[in-house]
């Protein structure tokens, strides 16, 4: 069988993930990154290793401590969330450590409005969807999770989402962002017609699309289009809007073609 | 109909498999052979999004479409063609539908093939439609429509009946975003299997009562989903290693289409189909260098090897500089066929399935595992256990892990994210129960606590 020397290999292939990969080992990069305080450090921690059972141990031990429960969503759940997300937007960490920390976020976010009076702040609502006559869920289930990661409330509307169901969610809801997903060609043509809707009822949200055969040309032809390449965009563009960009202004950011 | 397993393997050899030659042959459509000592170049499209507005625009698209293919054919002197047709749903959920298309397209492909004697065949790919918007619904209302819409374009015109089922999606999809090993082979090895199993069988039957051929499958549900969320080498979504562990575990589930009445060609995004064919001796449809109009990969020159229908994977018709999409990739299909036809005839073919393979085996550990001897030793582990769906869905996975390790142990290079991966798996794996009850009872508690949206009523459970 024909085979290559070492030299020759490398005039046919270079594996440039092995030639540019970080000398830090995740845990080493997440430690320089947690906070110090001794009470918050377990539970960043518990997030960043997606263990849930330590997160809710974690919060146990500050409220006994004479922590509020309701603050500690911002103060340490969210931070150890932010140590995950900077990883991963870093390249350091991989989607299933977001997923799996996230998981433990949701979980801890859970114990604590269990464990208070009041309701937690969150950045902003973006109602998510897959479009009507598609099944493939999985993109706007990673698309949900990385805006839970990053302080957003979710309203997710699941798969085949009838297009007056988007927009009955939308005047309900008052979201930044809405966000479709869709796999198949013939199924996108949907997001045409939740724009035109959208539109029509004066309401001008920003309207991120993406996922298998969507395409940035698709997306643009229509007013409130903002075409996302990849799932991690999701959370960026909603951090984009609360900043105050504009469609056109996202268009600028995120339409990379 | 039970389903007849494989313990052996159809192959001596691994350096005996090549492309364009099986151990059996598959007669079908208009003067085709598949597999007898020549590729066949495959067309795959999807219609614009706007042509789903009814029965006669879909129908419209798809006569100009088969047009469009065969003309630019015999405009360059190509002497076979298969057309496949992916359904959009609205085919599958309004079975006449699917049918008219047929009718129409092949009516198109006859009159080519009376006119030119061109050698043509018609694929017919069923959507999977067995599901309401919150769950599978693998046995429930659905199953009626999706065997009547195998039978309807069979007995209008489709000369392969494929589908790219769904069974055990659900838990795969929740498994693959935690590196849960456990979950992947529950979901692809043992809840894939049994539903295949089951649709396998009555699609063998539409085939047998329809005078067609049973084609096959592909795990493109969940092993390509892994390979897609894998993504390229910078891309930070999942290890690679991952990716092709995935790979492994859907060579015996698609296995399974085989088992129970299929014959091929395996459906196109099968990469998995290389493992499949030292198993069966089937002909194999696979897509690679020439599909990246609907996808990039890291082994397209690689999975060319041994495939005996070379597909494009789906574009959508639209105009190019070139012509339309589907006469512009369809060409480029065409051509890559002629190559490896002038090597079969020159008695070169092994030179050239050498040169494929070798060009990406080191690019990825994906292509290392799919590299046609690599392919054959995962194809001996499943055999090996080849009567227990849940140990042969095993040693497939640690069959894969063992060559990648072999692998770094030499040139393939791997990161430290995808040995950390690997090593991962390989514990995981070991930790698992060698009995296939035990392993099932643990998996159907954990997995309907943790995946809502399962419901083990589908696997009839």
């Amino acid at each position: 069988m024909l085979d290559f020397t070492e030299e020759s290999l490398k005039k046919v292939l270079t594996r440039y993930n092995v030639a540019l990969e970080k000398e830090m080992t995740p845990e080493e990069a997440a430690e320089e990154l947690y906070p110090k305080d001794e009470l918050i450090y377990p539970i960043a921690k518990a997030i960043f290793e997606g263990e849930e059972d330590d997160v809710v141990e974690g919060l146990q031990a500050a409220i006994d401590a004479g922590k509020e429960a309701i603050t500690l969503i911002d103060d340490a759940l969210m931070v150890g969330m932010a140590v995950v997300t900077k990883l991963y937007d870093d390249g350091v960490i991989f989607l299933p450590n977001v997923m799996m920390s996230a998981d433990a976020m949701l979980d801890g976010i859970e114990f604590c409005k269990e464990n208070s009076d009041t309701a937690p702040e969150t950045k902003g609502t973006v109602v998510c969807h897959v479009a009507e006559g598609d099944v493939h869920d999985i993109g706007k289930n990673i698309v949900t999770a990385l805006l839970r990661a990053n302080g957003f409330d979710v309203v997710d509307l699941g798969r085949d989402c009838p297009v007056d169901e988007v927009v009955a969610a939308v005047e309900e809801n008052k979201p930044i962002m809405v966000t479709g997903t869709a796999l198949m060609t013939t199924t996108m043509y949907a997001f045409k017609e939740v724009n035109d809707k959208l539109v029509e009822k004066g309401l001008n949200v920003p309207f991120a699309c993406g996922g298998g055969a969507v395409n940035q040309d698709f997306v643009a032809q229509y007013e409130l289009g903002v075409y996302g390449e990849e799932a991690a965009d999701a959370p960026k563009i909603a951090d984009a809007i609360i900043a105050g960009s504009n469609i056109a202004a996202l268009r600028e950011a995120f339409h990379k073609h | 109909m039970v389903a007849n397993r494989y313990t052996s393997m159809a192959y001596e050899s691994a350096d005996e498999m090549s492309f364009g030659k099986t151990k059996h042959p598959v007669k079908t459509g208009l003067g085709l052979e598949i597999g007898a000592g020549y590729t066949i170049p495959e067309v795959n499209y999807a219609p614009r999004p706007e042509a789903g507005a009814s029965k006669e625009k879909l129908i419209k698209e798809y006569e100009r479409i088969t047009t469009d293919i065969m003309q630019r054919m015999v405009q360059v002197g190509f002497p076979a063609v298969i057309l496949e047709t992916e359904h959009v749903q609205q085919m599958s959920n309004n079975p006449d539908w699917g049918a008219e298309v047929a009718h129409a397209q092949k009516t198109i492909m006859e009159e080519y093939h009376d006119e030119y004697g061109i050698k043509c065949a018609l694929r017919h790919t069923i959507g999977d439609i067995r599901e309401n918007r919150d769950f599978l619904q693998l046995r429930g209302d659905k199953y009626s429509v999706f065997m009547e819409a195998f039978e309807k374009c069979a007995e209008n015109g489709a000369d392969l009946l494929s589908v790219e089922s769904m069974g055990g999606k659900e838990v795969f999809d929740y498994a693959i975003l935690r590196n849960d090993i456990a979950g992947m082979l529950y979901g692809i090895g043992c809840l894939g299997t049994l539903d295949m199993d089951m649709i396998w069988s009555d699609i063998a039957a539409v085939a047998k009562k329809t005078g067609t051929i049973a084609a096959g499958d592909t795990d493109c549900a969940q092993a390509n989903t892994a390979m897609f969320i894998a993504g390229g080498l910078l891309d930070k979504n999942l290890a690679h290693t991952l990716a092709i562990i995935a790979r492994a575990i859907s060579a015996p589930r698609s296995l399974a289409a085989y088992e129970n009445g299929a014959v091929g060609p395996g459906k196109d995004c099968g990469y998995e189909n290389v493992i499949v064919k030292s198993i069966t001796g089937m002909p194999m449809a696979q897509e690679g260098k020439t599909s990246t109009c609907a996808h990039s990969d890291v082994m397209g020159n690689l999975i060319m090897q041994c495939c005996d229908v070379w597909s494009n994977e789906s574009v959508e018709y639209h105009g190019e500089f070139g012509g339309t999409s589907v006469q512009c990739w369809g060409e480029s299909l065409a051509y890559d066929c002629a190559l490896m036809n002038t090597a079969l005839e020159t008695g070169n073919e092994k030179v050239l399935r050498d040169m494929f393979m070798l060009s990406d085996r080191y690019r990825d550990p994906q292509g290392y595992v799919l590299a046609y001897d690599n392919a054959y030793k995962v194809g001996e582990a499943i055999v090996k256990d080849g009567d227990n769906i849940y140990l042969r869905a095993k040693n497939a996975a640690i069959e894969c892990c063992n060559i990648v390790e072999e692998g770094v142990a030499g040139k393939l290079a791997i990161s430290r994210f995808e040995a950390g991966a690997l090593k991962d798996a390989k514990a995981a794996l070991d930790a698992l129960p060698d009995d296939m009850d035990q392993f099932m009872d643990d998996c159907l508690t954990k997995y309907q606590s943790e995946v809502k949206v399962f419901l083990p009523e589908n696997y009839g459970f």
